[in-house]
């Protein structure tokens, strides 16, 4: 179960702002939740064929509308060629816009949607909302059809762990997310190689390197302190590692006690630490995203977490031969449940495939190409990024941050992991903030922080107006 | 009295040192401020203009503000000088209902209004769009614009209007043509003060006005000042920054006489 | 006016129908939609509003956010309106007697020039500058600590609890002494120079002049600024929001009650518990102005 979109944290990081624009966003379809009257429009299908396993009516035309944000579009008129190519017969409408909810929603209240839409960005519709006006298409044929590169295996074998997850509602696969964000902490490696630091990928060899570090004249740590959720990265990180993917349910499934379990103690004081030896830079408490990353940046100091985003956010400022990368944070012992290699990681720039769509088959076809290697390679070369789908990157010419991070998504394996307080309940969210903002200032105690983080989930818990999620 | 100096001149550079310091930065380089934020500009950088106005989109969000206020300026002081003629000076049943409830806002906090004005505005399909800015921004600067011109039609003579009136003028006629330019300092304060009020909103426009696209300028730096952030364009920021208090200051010198009379006339009240 | 009465009621029609249909639908009817959502766990969603009392009303004064938030505004409250009519007046008396035999000094209008300023920009513009001012390492306020040698006393001013709200009122101060300055100064020139010149020929101080003399005949004026700032004291929002860390932070230090508002109506979509806030801040804003204005009638009924 899976009732939330992904957190496109990014964006909605943009402190200032983002939260108007989250907040016009979600009460667009306010007005079709009542519509939902079973109309019997027949969807045009074709013969299911081993070229053609969906069905896709060669001469029935096609609309895509893509938002056009950061990525841009080029990506999708790529694979709008390559639906060309295959299905001649039929013309492909594309649209590339930036308010897809200002757009879609009187289509969506008139059953007149587009056949596949990239439902992105600030003015996207919610989710949930169409979810449960039930205006999407289940995903599940295009998930079991045989991939574009492999006919031996299927699309769903196809995407990188967690993307079929990320996209269930109420146990049916109902958006497929295009792009791949991992998390973890950042480093140039010129500046470890010409010190002769190597990463740590242990709790102890942290606090060793920081030593070093400092003596070296350098900061060990920064965060960005404005927003201290960037330090709760590496701190939930190191907790899920320790405590499992069990640690992470009962954390979000609000169970009592979940955060005084002793991985997420065990992370908390690590962090504890980092700030009682004089570790982090200071001021950093203080310092926004940007300006804790443009420190970074001019080897002010030396590590920094992140998500995968950095490298392209940093873009015009990083000096050349920095040559960023990231490692997964360290292990806090050897008895941890997850390997060190395993990652915090979500997809996000979500697919739908409307349940009213005039070629539906055509629109689950497109995702099919979209999400072949072919498609998602132009997408990684154009825009820099990871897209959800495996092996997207081989063969490419990678700068050195995606490079690191290619290589940190292979390493994991399917040892990925996701929290999704932070999207289900945001008041807790806000409260984790507040916590390891005061635990990195040495104001509060590990144990302070588990208790008072501990009392806003019990208060969500027994909050009866918040609607609870489970997994 | 060399006290008094000492102490005037101290407040002085408290104000001023943070803006100067604003625009002096505006023409270094990023490694100038961040190295040295003392310093003068080895050489100005006048590109971070040109960048902040171009790139940046300081330009827009200039227009955009400058076509909102505009419009809502000329709406503001129509409605508002008609209403608060009308109230002034013809006694009719529910005169000093209206003109209280008019006043009342004036007191009442925007917040409290903000949540079901987003939904007003959407329900009327003019969220993030122009119109809906201007008619509320329009709406919100009503109640000082009857309160202000209220009082100062009152004070003006009623003997030319009683003449125009013999004279056959209509009520309309009457207004525009005597009683507008009788009016007129009154008008020229107010209408500082609502451009002033009115440019600087801030509050409005973020709930109401989400399209980056038509962002007025309040709205424009607070995201420049995250967007330029990402690029540590801290110069871009400094040159968006003055780009936006230039105009104002600018305004406030030439207009100052009119503003402390207005002030004035308030504190006198 | 006896003649044409139907022109006269169309000219009313026409000039104040508009005013007040604009008035209606973009100000009195939010408004009053703010008392009714209030009473409702609306969540912006049509079709599922439920009405729930006082729910809201209650769960206000246990929530921790809103707490500290009123803790924050109130000491707001109390300093800002108190520090600004202060500096507001010292100023104006500097400017308008500090010259020779209480004239007005020299350079007078340059100053009130200069200290007008601030308020002519906008609270975010000012909110993002003095952000800079206040950066922990490369700030102007840090930078000008240690370029004369204080070091010790450079702090991280917005990343601790202990400081950040008194950064915050600061830059509320900052930017509004400079309208009351002149405000005041207005006043203090409207005052008739003989009363001033009597005083002095009997025989009265400098500083009793201004206590027995200036200060009474400025108190409309004192009063106007109480309630205006008291406003200002009661928001806050824009500095707290693109300044402080979080923002409302650190812990909460600079939560105020419109960035509560804003944050679990836009955020959290929790609109009828941000109506309920909204209406605790209307009876607030309400219940100061009153006791303003009836503090000054009090006085005034005793001068009469």
């Amino acid at each position: 179960m899976n009732p939330s979109s992904q957190p496109r944290r990014y964006p909605t990081r943009r402190a200032v702002l983002g939260a108007a624009v989250a907040g016009a966003a979600l009460p667009v379809l306010g007005g079709c939740v009542t519509g939902g009257d079973d109309g019997t429009t027949e969807a045009a299908s074709g013969a299911k064929t081993a070229e053609n396993p969906l069905g896709v009516p060669d001469k029935t035309p096609i609309e895509v509308v893509i938002f056009k944000g950061g990525y841009g579009d080029e990506y999708a008129v790529n694979a709008e060629s390559l639906y060309k190519q295959r299905y001649p017969g039929a013309t492909v409408d594309h649209k590339g816009i930036q308010k897809v909810g200002e757009a879609l929603q009187p289509r969506f209240v008139a059953d007149t949607p587009p056949d596949v839409v990239d439902n992105t960005g600030a003015g996207r519709l919610d989710l949930a909302t169409l979810v449960g006006a039930g205006k999407l298409s289940d995903l599940a044929d295009l998930l079991d059809a045989p991939s574009l590169d492999d006919p031996a295996k299927k699309v769903r074998d196809t995407l990188l762990p967690g993307v079929v997850d990320d996209g269930t509602f109420d146990d049916k696969v109902q958006t497929l997310n295009f792009t791949y964000t991992v998390w973890g902490l950042w480093y140039s490696k010129p500046l470890f190689a010409k010190n002769g630091w190597t990463f740590p990928t242990t709790w102890d060899a942290m606090l060793a390197l920081c030593e070093q570090i400092k003596k070296a004249g350098v900061a060990p740590w920064t965060y960005q302190g404005k927003y201290p959720e960037y330090l709760n990265d590496p701190l939930l990180a190191m907790a899920a590692k320790a405590g499992g993917p069990d640690l992470v349910k009962a954390v979000d499934n609000l169970e009592p006690n979940a955060w005084k379990q002793q991985g997420l103690v065990d992370a908390a004081t690590a962090i504890a630490e980092l700030a009682g030896k004089g570790y982090i830079l200071s001021g950093s408490e203080a310092l926004s995203h940007t300006e804790a990353q443009a420190a970074w940046s001019q080897s002010q100091v030396a590590i920094i977490p992140c998500g995968s985003w950095l490298e392209a956010e940093q873009k015009g400022i990083t000096p050349d031969g920095f040559d960023m990368a990231m490692a997964p944070a360290p292990a806090l012992s050897g008895s941890d449940k997850l390997p060190q290699t395993a990652l915090q990681a979500a997809s996000s720039e979500s697919f739908i495939v409307p349940a009213k769509a005039k070629n539906p088959r055509g629109g689950l076809e497109f995702l099919r190409i979209l999400f072949s290697t072919t498609a998602a390679k132009r997408f990684a070369e154009l825009n820099s990024t990871m897209p959800s789908v495996a092996g997207a990157l081989e063969g490419l010419t990678l700068s050195s941050g995606l490079g690191s991070v290619k290589t940190a998504v292979d390493a994991a394996g399917p040892n990925t992991f996701t929290y999704r307080f932070r999207t289900w309940y945001a008041p807790l969210a806000k409260a984790v903030d507040d916590a390891t903002g005061e635990l990195a200032t040495k104001r509060i105690t590990p144990a302070q922080w588990s208790d008072r983080v501990q009392k806003a989930a019990d208060a969500v818990a027994t909050d009866t107006a918040v609607k609870k999620y489970q997994r | 009295m060399k006290r008094a100096h000492a102490f005037l001149v101290a407040w002085a550079a408290v104000v001023t040192l943070p803006l100067l310091w604003a625009v002096v930065s505006s023409l270094k380089t990023d490694r100038e401020i961040l190295t040295s934020p003392w310093s003068l500009p080895s050489t100005p950088q006048f590109d971070n203009w040109s960048r902040a106005w171009n790139q940046a989109e300081i330009g827009r969000y200039f227009g955009n503000s400058a076509l909102v206020v505009g419009g809502a300026l000329l709406l503001t002081m129509l409605f508002g000088a008609t209403t608060a003629y009308a109230l002034a000076r013809y006694p009719f049943r529910g005169n000093r209902l209206v003109y209280f409830g008019f006043v009342a806002g004036m007191l009442f906090p925007v917040f409290l209004a903000l949540v079901p004005l987003f939904f007003v505005v959407k329900q009327l399909g003019l969220l993030g769009t122009y119109p809906g800015l201007i008619l509320v921004y329009t709406a919100y600067a009503l109640p000082f614009t009857i309160f202000f011109l209220h009082a100062f039609f009152r004070t003006l003579p009623t003997a030319l209007a009683e003449a125009a009136f013999l004279d056959g003028c209509s009520h309309w006629g009457v207004f525009f043509r005597i009683m507008l330019p009788l009016a007129r300092p009154g008008l020229v304060t107010v209408a500082i003060f609502n451009f002033l009020g009115l440019w600087n909103q801030y509050l409005l426009p973020l709930v109401l006005n989400p399209d980056p696209d038509r962002y007025v300028l309040a709205q424009g730096l607070a995201a420049l000042s995250v967007s330029q952030g990402y690029r540590s364009d801290w110069s871009g920021l400094f040159a968006g920054l003055t780009i936006a208090m230039l105009p104002v200051l600018a305004a406030y010198v030439i207009f100052q006489r009119h503003i402390r009379s207005g002030l004035t006339a308030g504190a006198v009240r | 006016m006896a003649q044409d009465r139907h022109g006269r009621y169309r000219f009313l029609a026409g000039a104040i129908l508009p005013a007040l249909a604009l008035y209606a639908v973009f100000v009195l009817s939010p408004y009053a939609q703010a008392f009714y959502l209030s009473l409702t766990d609306w969540t912006g969603v049509s079709g599922q509003v439920n009405f729930v009392g006082l729910d809201n009303f209650t769960r206000l004064f246990g929530d921790p956010l809103f707490l500290a938030a009123l803790r924050n505004n109130g000491l707001m409250l109390l300093v800002v309106p108190v520090v600004t009519i202060a500096l507001g007046l010292l100023l104006a008396v500097l400017v308008t007697f500090g010259g020779r035999r209480g004239s007005a000094i020299r350079g007078a209008s340059t100053y009130q020039t200069a200290y007008f300023f601030p308020q002519l920009l906008s609270l975010p513009i000012i909110a993002l500058l003095w952000q800079f001012v206040y950066h922990p390492n490369d700030g102007l306020l840090n930078g000008l600590l240690r370029g004369i040698g204080l070091d010790g006393l450079a702090r991280t001013w917005l990343g601790d609890p202990q400081l950040a709200l008194w950064a915050v009122m600061a830059v509320l101060v900052w930017s509004s002494v400079g309208f009351y300055m002149v405000l005041f100064a207005a006043a203090m020139a409207a005052i008739p120079t003989e009363i001033i010149e009597a005083a002095v020929l009997d025989g009265a101080g400098k500083l009793a002049t201004l206590w027995r003399i200036v200060l009474p005949l400025l108190r409309d004026s004192v009063q106007v600024a109480f309630v205006y700032l008291g406003v200002l004291a009661l928001d806050g929002f824009a500095v707290v929001q693109v300044m402080t860390v979080g923002p409302g932070g650190p812990d909460n230090a600079t939560e105020v009650m419109g960035l509560g508002l804003y944050r679990n109506a836009f955020t959290f979509s929790k609109f009828g518990y941000a109506a309920a806030m909204g209406v605790t801040l209307f009876f607030l804003t309400l219940t100061l102005a009153v006791l303003a204005m009836r503090a000054g009638r009090r006085e005034r009924v005793e001068l009469a």
